[in-house]
């Protein structure tokens, strides 16, 4: 074994683990003490572990999800305890998980009030920065539409004359909070993407006003406003005179 | 407190009631759904959906002492499925990290918190997040990660050298950003 495979290994080192035990993590270890260099960069390997374990485990939970979740599940200390036939007859488990599927069933499809426009358009900047998917692959507009009409999620939207300039890529149905929201992709022309995102006004409290407003969200660009019955969030890298070129 | 009491009697078949299960969870796997979503609001709406598949499913699980893994393993496919992944994860080859090394210099990388953390690891490659997440967030073993993640040990161990990797290089250009915005580095 050589530094460079030692340090492969070394990467996968975590301490007080089992696999301390695997040979060649021995192997890598026994190596990182006899070589000075390799023993730095161990060193500084561990430092680095330690300060992102620390990093990780400092998430804070909200202090609202433990209550949010009893509250949601409607907890009266339900215990469930594992299928045996002669603790738990079948009728009884299957009455029970039908009487609770029920009970969820009806919290959870009950009409969520409206939410901030600002968490919509943070879900979907990090959709258009993470790999999203379009459902259809078209230049016709005409086909995007007609996509979105049929899974319910907005057509009527209107396409600005700024847009209208580029090349139409396609689009994807996506949801947020049980709300049918439409993607159209367009290509700016140095294979970087733009994103418009149209939903319906009634699905946030506070959607934005007419006239466009600019932000960045998430290291995007972004324009938002409403007009007529839907709002419009439209997300892309970050560049001047945005409103100017595609508005 | 109760949530250490969850289990009676013996851990393979004692019963399990949902505020203890909840108790006992609730925190690892929001810190993991954060790490994967990088948004309070996505984040709970996933480990929500988690305890909602128990609700549901959860007596399918005969074997209780396994219920923290099956409950990761519920929040990490309600969060592929939310991602609608069209492409499937290549494997890679653990010897593929090599050229990936960075030298992170300790000072450079002592103090990160959760933010740091969180954003570092999303700009990681997307199929290396899930298992390098895991890998620092709970003391799973490899195995653990393989079956929670519900890929190959080698892929489980392919995607932590290389998101690894990944993190270092991402934190040395970070430390490097800062050193020049601060007019030096130390």
């Amino acid at each position: 074994m050589n530094s460079s495979e030692a340090k492969e290994i070394l990467l996968l080192y975590r301490p007080g683990t089992a696999e301390l035990a695997d040979p060649q993590m021995t192997e890598a270890l026994a190596l990182a003490r006899q070589d000075p260099d390799l023993g730095r960069w161990f060193e500084q390997h561990r430092a680095f572990q330690k300060a992102m374990r620390a990093g990780f485990q400092q998430i804070e939970v909200p202090a609202h999800l433990r209550t949010s979740l009893l509250a949601r599940m409607q907890v009266q200390p339900t215990v469930i305890t594992p299928p045996a036939w002669w603790r738990n007859p079948v009728w009884l488990t299957a009455a029970a998980a039908v009487v609770l599927l029920l009970g969820l069933a009806g919290i959870w499809l009950k009409p969520r009030p409206a939410d901030q426009f600002a968490n919509y358009e943070s879900r979907m900047v990090s959709e258009a920065q993470r790999e999203y998917r379009m459902d259809l692959v078209t230049n016709d507009m005409r086909q995007i539409r007609q996509f979105m009409a049929s899974r319910g999620a907005p057509a009527n939207y209107d396409v600005t004359p700024g847009l209208k300039r580029l090349q139409l890529t396609g689009g994807g149905q996506l949801t947020w909070r049980s709300n049918p929201v439409t993607m159209v992709c367009f290509d700016r022309g140095d294979k970087q993407m733009l994103f418009l995102f149209v939903m319906k006004r009634s699905a946030v409290k506070d959607p934005p006003p007419e006239t466009p407003q600019l932000a960045k969200v998430n290291q995007m660009l972004t324009a938002r406003w409403t007009r007529g019955d839907n709002t419009y969030v439209l997300a892309g890298p970050e560049e001047t005179d945005f409103l100017k070129k595609y508005l | 407190m109760a949530a250490q009491a969850s289990y009676s009697g013996d851990r393979g078949r004692g019963e399990l009631d949902f505020q203890s299960l909840v108790d006992l969870h609730y925190g690892p796997l929001y810190r993991f759904a954060m790490s994967l979503t990088r948004t309070e609001s996505d984040a709970c709406d996933l480990v929500q959906q988690t305890f909602l598949t128990w609700a549901t499913k959860g007596h399918q699980l005969k074997d209780l002492s396994k219920a923290k893994s099956w409950l990761f393993t519920t929040l990490h496919r309600c969060f592929l499925e939310s991602r609608r992944r069209s492409t499937r994860f290549p494997h890679l080859e653990i010897t593929e990290a090599e050229a990936e090394l960075p030298n992170v210099q300790p000072d450079q990388v002592s103090h990160l918190d959760a933010q740091d953390a969180v954003q570092l690891l999303s700009q990681v490659d997307e199929q290396f997040q899930s298992a390098v997440a895991l890998f620092y967030l709970e003391d799973y073993s490899y195995n653990e990660i393989a079956a929670v993640l519900e890929i190959p040990l080698g892929t489980v161990k392919s995607r932590i050298a290389r998101g690894v990797a990944q993190l270092k290089e991402l934190a040395l250009r970070k430390a490097a950003a800062a050193g020049k915005t601060t007019g030096g580095a130390s």
